[in-house]
C-alpha cells in the first residue's frame, strides 16, 4: 500500500487573507520531505491541512490511492508530532501512547505489544508509568514521537518538533529522527524554519515563501542551484552575499557582470538571452571566495573565526556587503582591505524577478 | 513551596498580631456557640453567664436525636446540596466546553447573555419564579428546591475560562488519535478541569447548604424544610431566653457538613479563595 502524498492546487484562506495560493506537490512513498521557510509563510497551515486540522478551500489532497481531504483527521492514516508535544497531561506515558489505539478498539495485547516496541526504539521503556509533568523536554518529545509510531501511520507529520530542545539535544534528536526514518521507511513531512535541520534530514526540501512554493529539490539542489533569489538567500549559512548588477555583457566563459564602483566579475553562467541588468544581482557564497592578489577589494568589518576557516564580513567600495572566507590561520584583522577572488563557476545570477541562473553543470 | 513574600521584620510582627486579633474576633462567636451547645438549658435561661460556670451537658445533642424533624431536614439539605452541586457541575462543564471550545453561530452573543445573569439579583426574579414553580407544581419538591441554584452563570463563566486555557493542540492530538468529540470531552478535557470542578462544587454545595431564602419560599411543608429553615422554625421564643443551648447545638450540627467539606477539600477552597493563584 503506497503512502505517496499528492497535493493538487491547494488554496487556503483565513478570512480575506490568502495563506496558501495554488500549491501543488508530490511526495513519494517513504520520502522524507521538509517544508522550509521563514516564520509565517504557511508551513504549519499546509501540514495541518494534510492532517485534517484545517479545512481546504480549493484543491485536493490524496494519500496513497485515497483522496483524504474530505476525511476527518483520525481517518486519514497520518500521525502528527506537535511543537508543544500536546501530550495528555493527566495520562501516563503508556496511556498517552495507547489512547489512539484504544479509540479504534485495538486488542489489548496488540496495544501492549506496540507500546512496548515503540518505547524500546525510543528508549523510554523506563518512563512508561510516569506522567508528562515528570519528564524532561527531550523525554516528552520522545513520548510524542512514540504516540505517533504506535499508530503505524502511513505518514508522519512533524511541526517544528525540535524547536523546544536545547542545541545539543536538538542535534542528537535530529540524527535519531533520520535513523527512525530509515528504520520505519514511512513517509515523513517535517516542518522547520531551520535550514540546518532541513539540509540534514530531507530527501527533498520544499522551500516556501509568501504563500507559494519557491523550490522543491534535494538539499544539494536547493543549496547549489537555488531556483530564486529568496531561496539563495535563505538557505546556507552565512547567507549568500548579493551584489547589485549595473551591466551584463558576454565575457570569455559566460556572463561578465559589472558591479558599480567595484568592477567586473567574470562568471561561468551562460548569458541568458534578453537578460536585463536592471534590478539584477549576483550572488556569492563565502565558501566560493579565496583571498588573492587580484579580485574584489573587501574592507573587513568583522572577523568570525570558526576554527577550520575564518569568515570575513566586510563591504565593497560601493557599500554592498560581502562575506568572504579565509583559512583558519587567517591573519586578516578588522579594518584591513583584502582582495578576494570569486570562483566563476559557483556564482549565481538573479534577474529582476528573482529568477536564478547558474553555471551549467555546477552541482 | 516556600515562596513567602519577603516582609521586613518590624512589619512582619505587626502583621502577625493583626492576624491574631482578626482570627480571635472571627473565632470568638463560634467558640461561644460551641460552649453554649454544651451548656444546660435551664441554667442558660437564668443568664448566659452560665456558659462560663456550667453545668455542662450533652443533653442538647441527645435532644436533637430525639427531635425527628432535625434528621429529616438534615437529609433534605444533603439531597438538595448534592443534587444542586451535581447539576451545576454537569451544566457548567457542558456549557463551558461549548463556549470555550466549539465554534458555533451565536456563541458570543449567547455567552454575553449568560454573563448578564451574573448581574441579576435573586430578589428581582423571585416573584415570577415563585409563580412559575407554583404553576408547574414544583413547590415542596426536591427538584423545586434544587432547580433555581442549578442555573449558575458564574459556573458557566468559570468553566468556559478553564476550557479556554487548555491548549487546543490537546484536542487536535486527540482528534488525530481518532477520538470522538464526546470522548475528547469526557476522557481528555474534563479530567483536566478537575481543579475547577472541585472549586465550583465546593462553593455550590456550601451555597446550597446555607441558602435560606428560596427554601423559605418554596418549602412550606415541614417535611420538605431544609436544615436552615427547620432550625429557624424551631426558634419559637423570640427573646431566645429558653432553649438557647439546644439552639446552639442545632447550629453546630448544621455546620458540621460544611466543616467536613472544608477539611476534606481545604486545599481546593484555599485555591478558590485566592483566585487560583496558589498551585
Ligand atoms: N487560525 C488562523 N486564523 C487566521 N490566520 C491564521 C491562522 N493560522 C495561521 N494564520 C496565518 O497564516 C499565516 C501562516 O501561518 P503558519 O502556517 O502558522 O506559518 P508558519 O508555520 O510557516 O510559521 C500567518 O500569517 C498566520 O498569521
Ligand atoms: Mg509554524
Amino acid at each position: 500500500m503506497s503512502a505517496a502524498i499528492d497535493i493538487r492546487h491547494l488554496t487556503k484562506r483565513f478570512g480575506a487573507l490568502t495563506v496558501l495560493d495554488d500549491i501543488s506537490l508530490q511526495i513519494e512513498d517513504g520520502e522524507f520531505v521538509v517544508f522550509l521557510g521563514p516564520s509565517g509563510c504557511g508551513k504549519s497551515t499546509l501540514l495541518r491541512m494534510i492532517a485534517g486540522l484545517e479545512g481546504v478551500d480549493e484543491g485536493e489532497i490524496a494519500l496513497g490511492d485515497r483522496r483524504i481531504d474530505p476525511l476527518p483527521p483520525g481517518e486519514r492514516g497520518v500521525a502528527m508530532v506537535f511543537q508543544s508535544y500536546a501530550l495528555y497531561p493527566h495520562m501516563t506515558v503508556r496511556q498517552n501512547m495507547a489512547f489512539g489505539l484504544e479509540n479504534v478498539r485495538t486488542p489489548k495485547d496488540e496495544i501492549e505489544r506496540r507500546t512496548d516496541a515503540a518505547a524500546k526504539i525510543l528508549e523510554i521503556d523506563h518512563l512508561l508509568d510516569r506522567k508528562p509533568q515528570m519528564l524532561s523536554g527531550g523525554q516528552r518529545q520522545r513520548v510524542a514521537i512514540g504516540r505517533a509510531i504506535v499508530k503505524e501511520p502511513k505518514a508522519f507529520l512533524f511541526d517544528e518538533p525540535l524547536s523546544n530542545l536545547d542545541a545539543a539535544l536538538r542535534g542528537r534528536t535530529r540524527l535519531e529522527l533520520a535513523q527512525l526514518h530509515q528504520r520505519l521507511g514511512a513517509t515523513m513531512i517535517f516542518v522547520t524554519h531551520d535550514q540546518v535541520e532541513a539540509m540534514t534530514l530531507a530527501d527533498r526540501i520544499v522551500v516556501m515563501h509568501d504563500r507559494r512554493i519557491e523550490q522543491i529539490g534535494t538539499p544539494m539542489e536547493v543549496y547549489q542551484r537555488p531556483a530564486t533569489k529568496f531561496v539563495a538567500g535563505f538557505v546556507g549559512s552565512p547567507a549568500m552575499s548579493m551584489l547589485p548588477v549595473s551591466g551584463v555583457t558576454q565575457g570569455p566563459s559566460g556572463a561578465r557582470v559589472t558591479v558599480d564602483g567595484v568592477g567586473d566579475i567574470d562568471t561561468a553562467v551562460p548569458l541568458p538571452p534578453g537578460f536585463a541588468a536592471k534590478g539584477a544581482s549576483i550572488g556569492i557564497r563565502a565558501e566560493d571566495t579565496t583571498p588573492s592578489d587580484t579580485g574584489l577589494p573587501l574592507t573587513v568589518d568583522v572577523i568570525e573565526r570558526l576554527g577550520d576557516r575564518t569568515l570575513l564580513h566586510g563591504h565593497l567600495p560601493d557599500g554592498s556587503e560581502l562575506v568572504a572566507q579565509d583559512t583558519g590561520r587567517s591573519t586578516v584583522t578588522a579594518g584591513d582591505t583584502v582582495r578576494v577572488a570569486v570562483d566563476p563557476h559557483a556564482v549565481h545570477l538573479f534577474d529582476a524577478d528573482g529568477r536564478a541562473h547558474h553555471a551549467t553543470g555546477a552541482d | 513551596m516556600s515562596a513567602t513574600t519577603p516582609i521586613q521584620h518590624g512589619h512582619s510582627r505587626t502583621l502577625f498580631w493583626i492576624a491574631v486579633a482578626v482570627s480571635v474576633l472571627m473565632f470568638a462567636p463560634m467558640a461561644w456557640v460551641l460552649v453554649l451547645s454544651f451548656t444546660d438549658n435551664e441554667a442558660l435561661s437564668r443568664g448566659t453567664e452560665a456558659a462560663f460556670t456550667g453545668p455542662y451537658t450533652l443533653k442538647n445533642y441527645t435532644d436533637i436525636a430525639g427531635n425527628s424533624g432535625v434528621f429529616r431536614w438534615f437529609v433534605n439539605s444533603l439531597i438538595v446540596g448534592a443534587g444542586q452541586t451535581a447539576g451545576v457541575l454537569v451544566l457548567s462543564s457542558l456549557a463551558g466546553y461549548a463556549f470555550g471550545r466549539l465554534e458555533w453561530p451565536g456563541r458570543k452573543v449567547i455567552f454575553v447573555i449568560v454573563l448578564f445573569g451574573l448581574a441579576v439579583p435573586e430578589q428581582a426574579v423571585i416573584i415570577p419564579r415563585h409563580q412559575i414553580f407554583s404553576t408547574l407544581d414544583l413547590h415542596n419538591t426536591y427538584i423545586g428546591l434544587m432547580l433555581p441554584g442549578m442555573s449558575l452563570p458564574f459556573g458557566v463563566f468559570l468553566m468556559t475560562q478553564f476550557f479556554r486555557a487548555i491548549p487546543p493542540e490537546i484536542d487536535e492530538a486527540a482528534l488525530l488519535d481518532n477520538a470522538t468529540r464526546w470522548r475528547i470531552f469526557w476522557k481528555v478535557l474534563l479530567p483536566l478541569t478537575l481543579p475547577a470542578q472541585a472549586t465550583l462544587g465546593i462553593f455550590t454545595f456550601l451555597f446550597a447548604w446555607n441558602d435560606y431564602w428560596w427554601p423559605l419560599i418554596s418549602a412550606t411543608d415541614k417535611d420538605m424544610y431544609t436544615l436552615t429553615i427547620g432550625i429557624a422554625s424551631s426558634q419559637v421564643n423570640f427573646a431566645q431566653t429558653e432553649g438557647l443551648g439546644f439552639l446552639a447545638a442545632q447550629a453546630v450540627f448544621a455546620a458540621l457538613p460544611v466543616l467536613i467539606v472544608y477539611i476534606i477539600f481545604q486545599k481546593h477552597v484555599v485555591t478558590a479563595v485566592s483566585g487560583g493563584a496558589v498551585k
